[in-house]
């Protein structure tokens, strides 16, 4: 009878036993928590971002390498740019987490998000550093 | 990964239509889901239509006249009729809730039901809550302390320590919340969801419990308790008005705090 087909049991183990598992991870505070604080960090450096770019609206790229040459506009530049990747790479772990189940794509998801912010990160930092060292110091 | 369609044995058919006797005076259609694991069919939707001026005012006593006047097969667990065994949880015009305490005036078209979302299902309106159990087993729902009680007391608590417990002890372990967790829909397997949260914060939370960092302990995980994205699904269903939510939030306070 085909009905039977659904009786057919493969694991045994207790619910019990299954749902202990491994135990706790004993991690997840810091994530959680990291998220948050930079999420919190990028909101005014987001705002002072989106306001120089307006300012310079049409400017030619010497004014505006100038300008990322200045030290506090290189650093918060620096700061919002790896902010912003590190943040990025943990809300997408998140969403990794939810709906990558397998273990082994988990794993190569994973990876792949993290190498995909640092080297996105290392250009935006690379190329915020260059304009930083060709303008005359300010 | 995440399924977006059903499986194939899952998709629902058309079912049979009972129709409201002759001379009905208001009637009013139930779609009701139907699945038996013993004909090896997919699962379909049943329509009954009643004849309101027969049947009491919540969508429990619909279901109870169904099986008593229509159609004795229909199967649905219910105990208490008025919102305090959790028998009866189901998923009712589109929200999860207890059929007991659901007004059939509030569903302005036909009645739909459903078993509890993402549940394998044991028969039709009964969804298989075994997993849900053992998680909640696996948090130790009772009190752990080393001090002895008074010989001749029960343990003492203040006013204000017995008020922390306000909004948790409510919990009927209906798992309305839990089975509208999408966290839990993908991942509850690991993902403690948030019924057994609320239940495990009850314990945090007590005076009298002196294993609070044992509970805090058996709890930091990325998704036992951090695959809960603050979504808010469990505290708008719970038929019981509380709020696993914002406990799940202060367990995360209390993780952090102990961090220092
Ligand atoms: S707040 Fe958390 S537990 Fe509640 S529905 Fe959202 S993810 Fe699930
Ligand atoms: S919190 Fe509410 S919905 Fe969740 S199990 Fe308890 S009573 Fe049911
Ligand atoms: S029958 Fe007990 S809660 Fe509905």
């Amino acid at each position: 009878m085909a009905g039977n087909d659904n009786l057919q049991i493969q694991v045994m183990r207790s619910q019990l036993g299954r749902v202990r598992g491994l135990g706790a991870a004993k991690s997840g505070v810091e994530h959680w928590w990291v998220e948050r604080v930079t999420s919190i960090a990028l909101l005014p450096l987001t705002i002072w971002f989106v306001v120089a770019v307006l300012m310079h609206l049409g400017a030619p790229q010497a004014v505006v390498a100038h300008w990322a040459g200045r030290t506090v506009n290189t650093v918060l530049l620096l700061a919002l740019v790896m902010l912003t990747f590190y943040h990025m790479q943990l809300g997408l772990q998140v969403v990794i987490d939810d709906y990558v189940n397998d273990a082994k794509s988990h794993l190569a998801t994973s990876l792949a998000n993290k190498g995909a912010a640092l080297i996105l990160a290392l250009f935006a930092i690379v190329a915020i550093l260059r304009m930083a060292f060709k303008a005359p110091a300010a | 990964m995440v399924e977006f369609a059903l499986p194939k044995n899952s998709k629902v058919g058309k079912g049979r239509i009972f129709k409201a006797p002759a001379g009905s005076k208001k009637t009013k259609e139930f779609k009701v889901y139907r699945w038996s694991p013993d004909d090896g069919n997919n699962p379909v939707i049943d329509t009954y239509e009643l004849d309101l001026t027969r049947v009491g005012p919540m969508v429990l006593d619909a279901l109870i006249y169904i099986k008593n006047e229509v159609d004795q097969t229909l199967t649905f667990r219910r105990s208490c009729r008025e919102g305090i065994c959790g028998s009866c949880a189901m998923n009712i015009d589109g929200v999860n809730t207890l059929a007991c305490l659901k007004p059939i005036e509030e569903v302005k078209k036909a009645v739909a039901i459903y078993p509890l979302p993402h549940m394998p299902v044991v028969k039709d309106l009964i969804p298989d809550l075994t997993a849900a159990y053992a998680q909640l087993r696996s948090i130790e729902p009772w009190l752990k302390s080393d001090t002895n009680p008074p010989p001749d007391a029960e343990r003492r608590q203040s006013m204000e320590e017995r008020s922390k417990l306000d909004g948790m002890w409510e919990c009927i372990l209906c798992f309305c919340c839990t089975t509208s967790c999408p966290s839990y829909w993908w991942n509850g397997d690991k993902y403690l969801g948030p019924a057994t949260l609320l239940a495990a914060y009850r314990w945090i939370a007590d005076s009298r419990d002196e294993y609070t960092g044992e509970r805090l302990d058996a709890l930091e995980d990325p998704l036992k308790l951090y695959a809960c994205r603050t979504i808010m699904n469990c505290t708008q269903s719970c038929p019981k008005g509380l709020n696993p939510a914002e406990a799940i939030g202060k367990i995360k306070q209390l993780q952090l705090e102990r961090k220092g």
